[in-house]
């Protein structure tokens, strides 16, 4: 299997320097087009299969992968240092909560014109709100390929002892932390849930959003968590005070909850793979949406968008067929088959050619496919101290999970740390 | 010399003052053998530090605007950064409860396997494992052995009714968590480096002391092992605080600095700010008070220690 993949992807690479000279002459210039992704412990056998799709497509263009980065944040920094010292790939799949940071720097090529040229998006699959994700200002930085939203997974098997139905996980947050209050009681070593806050300021995000706050002010000059902020901040309170959570990292929490000895966790649904692939067998995985905050709530988006590097204008037409080739139905139905990722094309959702059949069949997917509906872009703050700003809100947030703080403190503390490091007008 | 010797004599000392490692040839060859290592040194390490001093008085920032001449206002940023702060004094806790716990825990097995009859070569190799093995790997064996719920260690407590500990997830904890696992990281290095120390001590100096009146062990090893580790001890505790110092692995694969920081670290902190929030110019200067600290500690111990090392 791997053999034949390597084959398929290294024939038209050989045969390429061979075939120069004819075509050099002809109308048609084979181009080779370098793509640059990161995690390939999610994506190298999406991307190989899309390279064999993209080629059989567009037979003048070859697809070359260059070592991918085995984080978003090397991702990056390998793209910042080559665009300092040369050597940039044509295309980078990168994290779309960074591509503030590339636009603002002039890295990534503005494709609103390719877009515009090619006719109505939502006929191709774009909504405005797909392509809003990977919109910084009037810029559209790239196309979104694998968006994912925060959902709820949680062991039937616990739910089932501490007297709940796994059939009808409650909707609400005081029915799920009544609900994680009798698993943490069960005893045994057994902890009631973890809401995944620590790493980055995401799953925050999805509170404030819940209570239809927002970051900062609307011209990016304050901070402004507000009202939202604090209830927020008391949710997370509540799940230590009512819900039992302990104060663990995600990885302790992820051992637990694969030896059956947590009951539910809230993450990204980028980790059903992972989680499919670890539980151990006295676990039986189940995922549902979110608890509703507030009728209108909404939720982040995480994931990664493909984005245009090249400025050479030839090379451009190829890459720009490549990024609809991978944002197309084709590239996302393959995405979404290898990865947990929701698709951001909606030609692909009820289609069976496509994936119709696939989320009938695979219920642990579904909850995040509903949950479309709610996704709004994963705030990106502007200036250079972006990811320190995430990391004193995750700071912040541990004091209230550590119940060394009250919300009220917190909220300030965080306000006027967070304030400190935007950008003076 | 005896090309020297050819040339005419009228001719010698005008080419004696224009060239005159001409009539040196030693200082030639000196040269010449010390140009390698020399030229590796400067490329190496005395233009990087160099780089380093100048990068750090500047605002450099990975693909940001052109830099900027800043003069001393990182370091003047340092000074009233708490996560610096935070750090700086964490990894002094951290050196400081480390190094002598891994020197002193290290001598005494070190004795053991020395005086022991069977199975020092078995002893040695167990106790150099951890120095062997990837930590990395072995985070992950520490994150499921520390585990609040699940890991053996709080089970193994509980067996004396003693409450379960959050080893890494709590604020309160997680230092002294990483300081175990420093300890056990260490402690084969200096078990190795000790072992080789008293290998060096020849017997019939206890064998002496021993007819001259010291019977018991404990007298033998304050008369004359102690005195003649001096040489290993101090080099061990060179070595051993400088590997302290440069802690981060632990904390980077185990707990990301968290929770709040308690577990920051200078090293952490500073591939943070240089590599995650790409401020090069703030990462600099960091480092430099990391080699500063590494500088001072070798400088203080070579100078108060060296001179009473040596028993010759």
């Amino acid at each position: 299997m791997k053999l034949t993949r390597r084959l398929l992807l290294a024939t038209p690479l050989a045969a390429a320097p061979l075939a120069m000279p004819f075509l050099s002459r002809g109308a048609l210039a084979a181009t080779e087009l370098s793509v640059h992704y990161p995690m390939p412990s999610f994506f190298k056998d999406v991307m190989d299969k899309l390279a064999v799709a993209f080629q059989k497509e567009n037979p003048g263009i070859t697809v070359r992968f260059p070592a991918p980065s085995p984080t978003y944040e090397d991702g990056l920094q390998q793209v910042i240092r080559q665009a300092a010292t040369g050597g940039l790939p044509d295309i980078s799949f990168q994290g779309l909560n960074r591509l503030r940071f590339l636009a603002e720097r002039d890295i990534v090529v503005d494709v609103a014109p390719l877009l515009a040229k090619d006719g109505d998006p939502a006929k191709a699959g774009w909504t405005p709100g797909i392509l809003a994700l990977a919109q910084v200002g009037a810029k559209q930085t790239g196309l979104t390929f694998s968006a994912s939203n925060p959902i709820c997974y949680y062991n039937a098997n616990l739910v089932r002892r501490a007297g709940g139905d796994p059939d009808k996980f409650p909707t609400d947050w005081d029915g799920v932390l009544a609900l994680a209050a009798r698993i943490a009681a069960l005893g045994d070593g057994i902890s009631s849930m973890h809401y995944r806050w620590p790493g980055d300021d995401w799953m925050f995000s999805a509170l404030l959003y819940g209570y239809g706050g927002h970051m900062l002010s609307a011209d990016e000059t304050k901070v402004d968590f507000g009202q939202p902020g604090l209830h927020a901040l008391q949710l997370l309170d509540r799940m230590v005070k009512v819900g039992k959570m302990p104060p663990l990292t995600s990885e302790a929490a992820f051992q637990a909850f694969y030896a059956g000895k947590l009951g539910i966790i809230m993450g990204t649904t980028a980790y059903i793979g992972q989680f499919q692939k670890s539980i151990g067998p006295q676990v039986e995985l189940r995922t549902t949406r979110m608890p509703i905050i507030t009728p209108g709530g909404k939720l982040p988006t995480g994931g990664n968008a493909v984005v245009m590097l090249t400025k050479d204008p030839a090379r451009q037409q190829a890459a720009w067929a490549f990024m609809r080739f991978a944002a197309g139905p084709v590239g996302q139905t393959i995405m979404v088959r290898g990865t947990g990722y929701v698709p951001s094309n909606t030609l692909t959702l009820h289609d069976d050619r496509y994936l119709g059949a696939f989320y009938r069949e695979n219920p642990l997917f579904r909850p995040a496919e509903e949950q479309i509906p709610l996704m709004q872009p994963w705030y990106a703050f502007p200036g250079s101290n972006g990811v320190r700003i995430t990391q004193t809100i995750v700071d912040n947030l541990a004091r209230i999970v550590e119940q060394r703080a009250t919300p009220e403190q917190v909220l300030a503390d965080m306000t006027a740390q967070v304030q400190k490091l935007l950008p003076r007008a | 010399m005896s090309e020297a010797a050819r040339l005419p004599a009228a001719l010698e000392p005008r080419l004696q003052s224009r060239l005159p490692w001409r009539l040196h040839p030693e200082a030639m060859a000196g040269l010449l053998l010390a140009g390698p290592a020399v030229l590796a040194l400067t490329l190496l390490l005395l233009l990087p530090t160099a780089a380093l001093l100048v990068l750090s008085l500047t605002d450099m920032e990975l693909g940001g605007p052109p830099l900027r001449w800043i003069g001393l206002a990182n370091y003047a940023e340092l000074l009233g950064d708490p996560g610096f702060r935070i750090a700086l004094r964490n990894t002094l806790v951290y050196v400081a409860a480390v190094l002598p716990l891994s020197v002193a825990l290290g001598l005494g097995l070190a004795l053991l396997i020395e005086g022991g009859t069977r199975g020092r070569a078995f002893f040695r190799a167990v106790f150099f494992l951890p120095v062997v093995s990837l930590l990395v790997s072995m985070a992950t064996a520490w994150e499921y052995l520390l585990h609040p719920t699940i890991g053996p260690l709080n089970r193994a407590l509980a067996a004396f009714g003693i409450a379960p500990v959050n080893w890494l997830g709590s604020s309160d904890w997680v230092l002294t968590s990483l300081c175990m696992i420093g300890v056990w990281e260490n402690l084969g290095y200096v078990v190795v480096l000790f072992l080789a120390g008293l290998t060096a001590i020849p017997p019939e100096l206890r064998a002496a002391a021993e007819t001259d009146g010291a019977r018991r062990g404990w007298d033998r090893f304050w008369l004359v092992t102690w005195p003649m580790l001096g040489p290993t001890t101090l080099f061990v505790v060179t070595i051993t605080a400088i590997r302290c110092l440069r802690v981060f692995d632990t904390v980077a694969t185990l707990t990301q600095g968290g929770p709040n920081k308690a577990s920051e670290v200078l090293l952490h902190e500073m591939y943070l700010e240089g590599f995650t929030y790409f401020r090069i110019g703030y990462s600099a200067a960091i480092t430099v008070v990391f080699l500063v600290v590494v500088l001072g500690l070798v400088l203080l111990q070579t100078r108060v220690l060296e001179r009473r090392v040596h028993y010759q």
